[in-house]
């Protein structure tokens, strides 16, 4: 217990994965399954950035004198994430454009409804 | 020339043939630049491929930065030999698009296809390739929207709703991907694979929960991404509703590119060594095996001959799963030698396939009965194919799972053998009354149709894949020696 406190960044990043995780899965409306893959992606960044969040130091900006590597927090995982938000947002986009075109095909974006109404065109 | 910047070469030649195509405004002038940049892939990847060979593995820096820093190539024997395969097989798939696209996909989105190719096909080489567990995710990624495309580039209701399924779920795998990494770096510091051993090997006792959840991660984020068996559900609406070209790339290449990079990170970078790894490899054999029978047993229930492959597919996959889960060097030899093996088989498959039902204009399987009279060697074509599948001898589906069942018996697991004896003879419960209804049964209603015959340009890359699949299955013993040689 102690250890998720001193740990609040990561338990916090896990809590929000799971929130994520649920709301993907579980709802059937396509909008908020594509919010829940957010939160989910979020929540990695955040823990993926922890990782490299050493308390006390700086942000690894040189201003002024250079205080030596032991003043800097590690950038590495930061800049990864810059990477790691760009593929999301492009996921989602394709998701939102993927959703509209359902909705002009189906008239619906209700994830049951649409299997619902797949079923009976084929029949 | 060096040969050792050819990787990053075949990556980079096919992501700039994909944003020229696009600018093209004739689509047949595109559909030559797609089977130009194929073709110099194809020579490349036989250089890189006979380097490895002949010398062993090599590393390539990317930009010249050094390891930690930079991202590293790591091309060895195993990569080399499946990237030809892959290439040889990609190249043979977009020759035989050539005639067949036009009648799937409207003429606006022709250029769109071969540019959405042309990007996958370039992540995939990429995603082989890579000693970089981030560098790897960004492959992944981009060939998911890729492979995605494909599936959508047909414009029916069908492939919307399986295009979703299927992003939502690759999009699930990929966070847990990310998510396994982020396991990793946070105790080992690295995102190379070969630094990630050599940290592991140090502290690898100290954190052995995070290792296993890791590892946890990988598996089921990868296993989405290559259909492991319950992970396999967006796999048959995707695969059967794609345009005829999409579904043999899909199917024969995309699949098999996680699936070695799920075998590179479980042994080049966790190490098979550092962890309680059997708990893993027993997974990976249930679901392996459950893969393989249900599988086959969902594809006997098919109506529609695409569906049917395509849930093969699933039951296949079970094999490669089957073989890493073994746990053994020869098992995992095996199991990528059967990468090559299922890669040419299906492709065949699901070409074919595609050009009976274009002719035949149903794509039910009782509708196609009597289509082997009507072509006569389109299906022959199929019926060599779906022999290998089955596992008839030379051919290369036989010598992976003879190879495999023989593994068994060596270890002593007699329940396995008999999965893998109940599971050849499903494969063949499903592929021989098609060939069989093909051939002998009486067409539905009306009379034959000669003129449905494939022209002999048609069937020409056709003759030649089934070729290279006879020399896979003939060459067998040396590409498994080699494999063997290079996991030491």
């Amino acid at each position: 217990m102690i250890k998720l406190l001193d740990n609040y960044v990561e338990t916090g990043a896990i809590i929000l994965f799971g929130v994520g995780f649920a709301t993907m899965l579980i709802n059937s409306n396509l909008i908020k399954k594509i919010i829940g893959m957010n939160i989910m992606d979020t929540a990695i960044f955040l823990f993926f950035i922890a990782k490299g969040y050493i308390p006390g130091k700086e942000a690894p900006l040189v201003v002024g004198d250079y205080k030596g590597v032991e003043a800097y927090i590690n950038p590495i995982p930061t800049s990864l994430m810059l990477t790691g938000i760009v593929v999301a947002v492009s996921m989602t986009a394709f998701l939102l454009a993927l959703t509209v075109k359902i909705n002009e095909k189906y008239g619906t974006i209700e994830l049951d409804e649409i299997l619902k109404g797949g079923r009976d065109e084929s029949r | 020339m060096k040969v050792d910047s050819f990787p990053l070469l075949m990556v980079l030649l096919f992501y700039l043939s994909a944003f020229i195509t696009i600018l093209i405004y004739k689509n047949e002038i595109a559909k030559k630049i797609a089977m130009c940049s194929s073709a110099v892939g194809v020579v490349l990847s036989f250089f890189v491929m006979m380097e490895t060979v002949r010398n062993g593995s090599f590393i390539y820096n990317a930009g010249h930065f050094e390891a930690p820093w930079g991202i590293e190539l790591y091309v060895g024997r195993i990569e080399g030999i499946i990237s030809f395969a892959l290439m040889c097989i990609y190249l043979l798939i977009s020759w035989s698009s050539l005639y067949i696209i036009d009648a799937e996909v409207d003429e606006s989105r022709v250029k769109l296809y071969y540019f959405l190719c042309n990007i996958l096909i370039g992540s995939v080489m990429g995603a082989v390739f890579t000693n970089d567990i981030f560098n790897a995710f960004v492959f992944i990624e981009v060939g998911t929207l890729a492979s995605c495309g494909i599936i959508v580039v047909k414009n029916q209701k069908e492939n919307y709703l399986a295009t979703l399924k299927y992003l939502i779920l690759s999009s699930l795998g990929s966070g847990l991907f990310l998510m396994g990494a982020s396991f990793i770096y946070s105790i080992t510091g690295n995102l190379n694979l070969s630094y990630i051993n050599a940290e592991l090997s140090k502290v690898s006792g100290d954190y052995p929960t995070v290792i296993l959840i890791a590892t946890g991660l990988f598996t089921v984020g990868l296993g989405i991404k290559s259909a492991m068996f319950p992970l396999h559900t967006w796999l048959p609406d995707g695969h059967s509703s794609a345009p005829t070209s999409s579904s043999a790339l899909l199917s024969a290449i995309v699949l098999k590119a996680f699936v070695l990079l799920y075998i590179k990170i479980l042994y080049r970078g966790i190490g098979v060594d550092s962890m309680e790894i059997e708990l893993v490899f027993e997974i990976l054999l249930v679901l392996g095996s459950a893969g393989m029978i249900v599988g086959s047993l969902m594809a006997i229930a098919q109506k529609e001959l695409k569906r049917m492959i395509a849930y093969s597919t699933v039951a296949q996959m079970g094999y490669i799963f089957f073989g890493i889960g073994l746990g053994t060097k020869s098992g995992l030899a095996f199991a990528i030698y059967h990468i090559i093996a299922h890669a040419f088989a299906k492709s065949i498959l699901f070409i074919t396939a595609g050009n009976m039902v274009k002719k035949a204009k149903s794509k039910y399987i009782e509708d196609l009965h009597g289509i082997g009279r009507e072509m006569p060697l389109t299906m022959g074509v199929f019926t060599v194919a779906s022999l290998s599948m089955v596992g008839i001898p030379i051919l290369p589906g036989f010598v992976s799972k003879w190879n495999l069942a023989l593994e068994t018996i060596e270890l002593g697991r007699y329940v396995l053998l008999a999965v893998v004896l109940v599971s050849g003879l499903l494969n063949a419960l499903y592929y021989f009354p098609f060939v069989i209804g093909g051939y002998f049964r009486d067409k539905k209603s009306g009379e034959l149709d000669y003129s449905r015959r494939l022209s002999l340009k048609e069937r020409i890359p056709l003759y030649i894949m089934t070729a290279g699949m006879v020399y896979a299955g003939a060459a067998s013993n040396e590409i498994i020696e080699l494999f063997k040689a290079a996991l030491g």
